[in-house]
This record gives structure tokens, sequence and C-alpha cells, in this order.
């Protein structure tokens, strides 16, 4: 397995240095420095600016330094709009992010195979078709249009129906403690940020999750019906497994490659963030970062952490084939 | 969430962690010395907030509002009426006895730089005192090349031996702030003088502005590279905690020199009636604690005003109708029910659509280029634009004046415009270009940055100069790409805006002298001898009746040429939460939170 794991990363390099000579070939299409600029710029203002931004010298050595940066994870770089090292912006961004994304990607992921298999246990039947129903309606709507419905009904009317009964708000219409963002404070007080985090985060993880719910049943209730006219499944039957057994033990392990090659693919994405959520919920996750630093032309940013989305992307494709070989042992990793 | 209600928070946040006993996470709140509750105001920044809060780099609004609660400037905007100066890190104002040439200064005594961290920047000390090589120091910073001079542009050429020092210190690794400027005289460490190049008038803004916010070179060299994040000035507030792009906590700066709330007979008496003059003649700031919160999209914004959690909101226009009658502009009664208050404030706006004047089809200052632009503009009807995208909001003017400033003319219409829509005249003066209707002239490229509406309002654009046949090739690019297209001169055609940086019309019209073409200021490339030399002219005069009527034959002159089609100025709709006292806003200046208190009992 290992062999195969080193063989996959040494295959992968030239992708990853393509990718990264991409990125930057294209931010640097248009010329960034006219952004940063102050009113009323000099020709040697100018130049002054450029030497600053780095973009003076040749692209080969941006490109050589910029790679030295990935190898070494040293992301000494200041971003140009924020004027601090992006490493400290990746430290700062990287746990909000994480604190929306993985509770509902594990809580979706969750709810989606459970309602699926459940549609799949009572496939034709009302309650099969009820959830499908309730699926497809979710997933009819824009995510903005739950986030804003979400932050108006979750949070601000919520609260003020609380505030009536002399309750303290419990979810925050938008806002975030810096606690969170920190690991000590976890450590040290960890009741005091999971307070915390049911005030900033929960709502924002409960739209996630309503969003994201339709889209998992209906693919996961796919692969469970498809399943489910298995050859095993008969043989399982036959040998007199009970229905519960077959749904839990046989059917949802042959499901698996399916589910974690969806797992997986949404690995990456994770760190990207929940974009909107994190705009309307003043979460200063990466997404937001990120989106700050499009708009800004902030090239040490956006190279950084498309990069080190990239790089995700391919470890997670790595790790699917790795994870595959581990749930059926029909797959060989060779 | 400082309530001495249920918690629901801390009771969820135990059984999330498993944990039976929780140190409160909205806990009670704290007691200030004497006993009382600490008064905290809260206030919203629109948009991601301050980048930096080291005056310097700072360019935003958003970074003025930052910086100014932290620092100070020898001048400063007058709370009572934003367009006059008060003297601030002075003891009075400065005065010259050359006719504006060399300005006297003597700083105000009693006033401390404050360092609030455990290890101060002051040999252990909490404060030190302002001093003159502060003044200068702090000057000298904006020519030092390690800021990327991003804010010379305020003195260039103004104090005579400053651009010399810009030069010799841009071929040496660091500056030498050591080095000396002829034109900063010390006296002493309390007086001093500065020598401009030569009378301009409109330095004294310029001292008012917070990029010439005075810092401590110790605490620069004691920080350095986080110097941005931990200011040492000697305003009303100082930093407790600033994250970027989420958070803003100040505390009240507890050896904060005698600043007094305005005396009563500088209101107005419209402000006198709003009662704007109740705290007079007592001491500031009223607040121990200030709390920014950054918002990106309204709607959270809006809603933490609702609740009462913020203590003013602008009204974006999607929300306009919830608090005021659309047609009268008057706030609803059900908001005036709740003690909720309205301000306005117009801002020194020139929202425009320029030409690039070196421009071969739409350029130049010939008979027939000169008949193109007048004709774009009299088949535009920006009121339609008004009404269309602003609820007819804005304010529409002639010329590059925004209301309220010398020059500006009466009602907005000047003695003689292109004002639209006269769709007979624009199609004579498009026949006159040499396109009837707008035979063969091709569509001119318009650039717009994306975002907004500027979609929708390029179409209407479209829509209205079509009636005189003139084609327009819309080109919605992101805000950086249209900075560089109309900074390279790329752009024939380009929509822009621009707000005064300081109350002076000089400000404004400095966009069309020829030297400050792009990249520079001009963005029109506007050049024209005449102009330029009136220019000269009034940049060193002091306000009066003789400089206002140049600034009007300026105007006129620029009217006629019509590098751009304008203009429009923003009414700003403010709300005031009934907690929130003496507070008025304006975006003229931001250092007015220190005069505004709060009253805890109001709040819901």
């Amino acid at each position: 397995m290992w062999s195969f794991i080193l063989r996959r990363l040494l295959y992968n390099i030239p992708v990853y240095l393509g990718i990264v000579l991409v990125v930057m070939l294209i931010l640097r299409v248009n010329d960034p420095v006219y952004a940063a600029l102050g009113k009323n710029p000099s020709v040697e203002e100018i130049q002054a600016k450029r030497e600053s931004m780095g973009i003076d010298r040749p692209f080969v050595e941006q490109y050589g330094r910029f790679l030295k940066e990935l190898v070494t994870l040293d992301f000494k770089r200041e971003s140009w709009d924020l004027k601090i090292p992006v490493k400290q912006l990746l430290d700062r961004t990287i746990l909000p992010s994480l604190l929306i994304t993985v509770p509902t990607l594990v809580t979706s992921t969750i709810l989606g195979i459970g309602i699926a298999l459940v549609a799949a246990y009572f496939r034709g039947r009302a309650v099969d078709k009820t959830l499908m129903i309730l699926a497809v309606l979710g997933m009819s709507v824009s995510y903005l249009v739950y986030v804003i419905v979400g932050q108006y009904f979750g949070a601000h009317l919520l609260n003020q129906s609380l505030a009536a009964r002399d309750l303290d708000p419990l979810f925050a219409t938008s806002g975030f403690d810096p606690a969170l963002s920190d690991l000590g404070t976890w450590a040290r007080q960890p009741a005091r940020n999971a307070g915390m985090w049911i005030t900033y985060c929960c709502l924002p993880v409960l739209i996630g999750v309503f969003v994201s719910v339709g889209y998992d049943t209906r693919f996961y209730r796919a692969v469970m019906v498809e399943e489910t006219g298995r050859d095993y499944i008969v043989t399982a039957r036959a040998k007199g497994a009970g229905n519960r057994r077959v749904m839990f033990i046989h059917m949802l392990k042959n499901a698996m490659i399916p589910v974690i090659t969806r797992v997986m693919i949404s690995l990456p994405f994770l760190l990207e963030g929940a974009i909107v959520v994190e705009v309307y919920f003043g979460i200063p996750g990466m997404g937001r970062t990120l989106i700050g630093a499009i708009e800004a032309k902030d090239f040490p940013v956006i190279e950084t952490f498309t990069a080190l989305l990239a790089g995700i992307f391919i470890l997670s494709n790595i790790l699917t084939d790795v994870l595959y070989a581990l749930v059926d042992p029909r797959v060989r990793l060779s | 969430m400082t309530h001495t209600r249920r918690s629901w928070m801390n009771l969820l946040g135990a059984c999330a962690a498993g944990v039976l006993c929780l140190p409160a996470a909205g806990a009670a709140d704290r007691v200030e010395d004497g006993g009382r509750a600490p008064k905290v105001l809260q206030l919203p920044i629109r948009t991601d907030g301050p980048k930096s809060l080291d005056p310097v780099e700072g360019s935003t609004t958003y970074d003025n509002m930052a910086c100014v609660q932290v620092y100070e400037t020898l001048l400063e905007g007058a709370y009572w009426n934003p367009r006059e100066m008060e003297p601030r890190l002075l003891a009075e104002m400065p005065t010259s006895d050359d006719g504006g040439k060399t300005w006297n200064f003597k700083l105000k005594p009693g006033v401390v730089f404050y360092d609030p961290s455990p290890n101060p920047c002051f040999g252990g000390k909490p404060t030190r005192p302002i001093r003159t090589d502060d003044v200068f120091y702090s000057l000298k910073r904006l020519a030092d090349k390690k800021y990327t001079y991003e804010n010379y542009w305020l003195i260039e050429g103004a104090v005579e031996g400053l651009d010399e020092f810009k030069a010799t210190q841009a071929n040496n690794a660091a500056c030498d702030y050591d080095a000396p400027v002829s034109g900063f005289i010390k006296i002493s460490d309390s007086e001093f003088q500065i020598r401009l190049t030569k009378p301009v008038y409109r330095f004294l803004y310029v001292l008012s502005m917070f990029q010439t916010s005075i810092v401590a070179r110790e605490a620069v060299e004691h920080y350095g590279a986080a110097f941005d994040e931990t200011p040492v000035g000697t305003g009303p507030f100082a930093v407790e905690r600033f994250v970027q792009k989420q958070s803003l906590s100040l505390v009240r700066n507890p050896y904060y020199h005698e600043v007094f709330y305005p005396e009563r007979d500088k209101w107005s008496d419209e402000d006198r009636r709003l009662r704007m003059h109740r705290p007079a003649g007592e001491r500031v700031p009223f607040v121990d604690r200030i709390e920014f919160t950054m918002f990106v999209e309204d709607q959270p914004m809006w809603l933490q005003f609702d609740a009462g959690n913020i203590a003013y909101t602008e009204v974006p226009a999607e929300y306009f109708e919830k608090a005021f009658n659309k047609r009268t502009k008057e706030l609803l009664p059900e908001m005036r029910e709740r003690g909720i208050r309205a301000h306005n404030d117009l801002l020194l706006d020139f929202i425009f659509r320029g030409f690039n004047m070196e421009d071969p089809v739409v350029g130049g200052y010939s008979e027939r280029a000169k008949a193109l632009r007048q004709a774009i503009n009299l088949a535009m009807d920006l009121n339609e634009f008004n009404e269309t995208f602003y609820n007819g909001l804005n304010f529409v003017y002639d010329g590059p004046i925004p209301p309220g400033l010398d020059g500006y003319p009466p009602d907005g219409m000047a003695p003689h415009s292109y004002r639209g829509p006269n769709l007979e005249l624009a199609r004579q003066k498009l026949a006159e270009a040499g396109y009837p209707n707008g035979q063969g002239l091709a569509p001119l490229q318009f650039y717009t940055s994306k975002g907004s509406n500027n979609a929708e309002q390029l179409d209407l654009m479209k829509r209205q100069l079509a009636r005189i046949g003139v084609r327009i090739d819309g080109q919605l690019v992101d805000f950086s790409t249209l900075i560089e297209a109309v900074n390279k001169k790329k752009a024939p055609f380009f929509s822009f805006a621009w707000s005064s940086d300081y109350p002076d019309a000089e400000n404004n019209l400095a966009l069309f002298y020829g030297p400050n073409e792009a990249p520079g200021a001009n963005h029109y490339n506007y050049k024209r001898p005449e102009y330029d030399a009136m220019y000269e002219q009034i940049r060193v005069m002091p306000p009066s009746d003789e400089r206002t009527a140049i600034y009007e034959r300026m105007r006129d002159m620029l009217i006629e040429d019509a590098p751009f089609v304008g203009s429009m100025a923003r009414v700003r709709y403010y709300l005031v939460a009934p907690w929130a006292l003496n507070l008025r806003p304006t975006e003229r200046h931001w250092s007015w939170f220190k005069y505004v208190d709060v009253d805890d009992s109001k709040r819901p």
C-alpha cells in the first residue's frame, strides 16, 4: 500500500506543479498593482508598490519562491491587502471554517445515509415518496434563500420571542467569538467554547445541513436502491438474515464505495469554507477570506489558498483509493 | 449578550461539552471602578472593516473610522459642523504671518501617548507626552518607501524639503528619520513651524486627515510589523482586541487629555431642537468601551439594529421602505414609536461617467469632440437613474462640485449646462459632431465595475443613449480591472466616483488638473492650460468670494468641455437607536464616537 501511495504522490507532482503554474499565470493576466495603489500615484510610486509586492521580479523567480514556500509550508509572504503573513491568516481562518463545514458534512452525511436507508427500505411506498418529495423540495430552493430566511427566523425572530420570555438569545444573528478560532482556548475552556459554538456556529451548520441533506439523501437512496437488487442481498435473505441486518450490515458495507467517494470529494471544500454563511453570519473563515482576496487581487492569499486546496484535493483522491481497498477486499492497490 | 437572564447558551454549552458547571459564557457584567456598570457602545462597520490600524497605511473609510479612535490629528473636523476644523492636538488653530507659507503650531499641553500593553514601549511606562519630533516623524513616515508612499499624495510638493527627503531616502535601505527636512522647523518640544513650498490652503485640511495622525516613534520601532495591530495613540480609546475582518474592541484611554463636548452656542437651532447640545461642556469620552462589528451583508446589520444591538445603522436601499415613507422620506410612525431617530447626511460625492480626453473618438478639445460629449450628456437622464436605482434618494447636480461646498451651483443647476434629457438638442449636437443619428459612430466602449446593480445601470444607459443613436459596448469588469483600464488610459468612457477628502471644492477641481493625469486622479486626462492656471491660483487662496468666483469659472469650463457626464451625490439615511445619545452620524470625519453616550435603561 505504501508503495502505491508513494507512486501516486510522485505521479501527481507534475500535475500539482502545473496547477500552481496555471494559477499564477492566470492571476498575472491583469496587473494587480493598480488595485493596491492610493490616490494620485506617480510612476515612481507605482514602481515602489510593484517592488514591495514582489511582482517586479521575473516570473520564474516568483514561481520558484512560491514553490519553496509550499515545500516548506512556510507561508511567510504578506497578504497585500491585510498586511499580515499568509501563514497567520491561515491560522486564523482554518478553524472557523472547519467549525462550520465539518459538523455540516458529518451531520448531513449521517442523516443522508440514514434517511436513504429508510427510503430504500420503504421503496415505492408512501414513506419513500414523502421523503423524496421533501428532499427535492430542499434541493429546489437556493442556498442563499435558506441563509437569509434562516437568519431571520432562526436567529432574529427566535431571539425576540425568547427575549419576550426573559430568556437569552439562542443563536446570534451574526458574529463570532475570537476564542473559537484558538485551539488553546478549546483545550482550556471547552464548555465555554462549546456554548459559543452553539451561539455563533450552530445555526449556520443547521442551515448547511438542511441544504445538503436533500442532495445527500437522493444520492444515497439511489445507491441503496441499486444495492437492494444485488445477489448478495438475495443470498443474505435466503440465509435468514433479518431486514435490519441486511440493511445495516450487508447493504451499508457494500454501499460504502460511493459513500466514500462522495465524502472524499467534499473534503477539499471543508477548507474552502461555506462562503455564503461565512459572509452572512460574519464568520471569519477561509471562504470569506478567499473571496475578499479575489476582490482585492491579493495574490499571496489566492495562490496559497488555491495551492493548498489543490494539494488536499490530490491527497484526498489518493486517500479515496486507499479507503476503497480497505472497505472492499476486491479492490487491490497496484 | 450580557443580560442577567437565564442563559440558554450556557445550558446548551454545558450539555454539548458534557460539563455540568460552567464558567458563564454570557457572564455577568463587569463592573467599572466606582461601582457603575461600564457603558458600552456597539457600532457597525459596513464591509470587512479596517485592514490596518497604522494611519500611514490606511486609505479606506473603515481604516479612518478605526484609526481616529486611537490616534489623533493636529486638527479635527468639528462635531457640531463637520465642515469646520478645530484644534485637537494643538492648543490653538495654526497661524501664519506670511500669507500661508509658514504655519506656526503650538502643541496642546497634557497630551500623552498611551500604550496599554503589559510591556509598554516607553521604557516600561504606559505614557509619554507628545512632542514636536513626533509630528515631524509622523509626517516623514508618509515619505518612507517602506509604506510604498500610499498616502504621500496628501503632502506631495507641499512641505519645503520633504520631496527631496523622500527622493534621498528612496535610495537607502531604511529611511533615516533623523535626516533633516528644511520645512520642519522645531522651536521647542511643544512649538514648531512648517514651511510650505508655496501657500497651499488645503494643507490645513490635510492635517485633519487620519493618515497624518501623530504616532510615537518608540511604538513603531518597538512593535515593528505588529504596529498596525497594536496602536499607541493619544486618542480617546485604546485597542483591546482587533481581529481583522471580524471585530474591534476599544476601551477608554484613562490618560486621555481634556476634551469637552461642544458648547451650546456652537450648535444650530435645528441641532438644539434635537437636544444635541444636551451634554455641552462635559468631558468626553462618555463610554467605557466601543465594540465594532463588521457586516459584509446588509441583512445581519439591519437585524442587529432591529434587535437593538447596535447604536445606529445606515439604511440600505432595499430596507428604505421598512423605515421611511418612500414619498415623503419621513420616518415611519412605528419607528418613531420605538424611539428610533432618523438622520441624513448629504455626502460629498461626485458620481459621474468620465471620458478619456486622449481617446481619439470621445476625447479632444475640438468643437466636434466637445459636441459628441455634450450630446451624450444631453441624452442621459440622471433623474431616471436616481429613481430607478436609488429610490430617488440621491441628489443630481451640475458640475464636479458637490452640494454644500463653495462653487456648488444654487439648487444644483449651473447657469449653462448640458444636463439631459433634451433629446432634440442631443441629436443636434450629435450631428454637429459629425454623427447624425449616430451614423458613423462605432459603439463606445464603456467600462464599469461588476457588482451592485451596475449591469442594470448599464442597460438603462444603453437604452437612453440608443434614443439618439449612440451605441454602447459595455465592459463589466471587476473593480481592480476598471482602475487598471482607467489608469492605463485604455477606457474611453468609464463609470467612477469620487468622495471628497476634505470639504473644499479644490479637492474636486484637482481631478481635472493636467499634471494629475492618469495614473493620477485626473482620470479624464483633461489638460487645459487656462484651467491649470486657475487651479494653481486657487490652490494657494484661503476661502473668499474671489476664490469662489474662480471655482465657478472652473466649474463652468468643465461643464462646457464635458469631460464627464454627471453628477450625483448620495444622501445617506441613518437610523439611531433610542439608547444612543448625542449621536448624529456624519461621514465627513469619524472622530465623533467620543461624543456619543449610551442610556442602558432605554435598551430593549
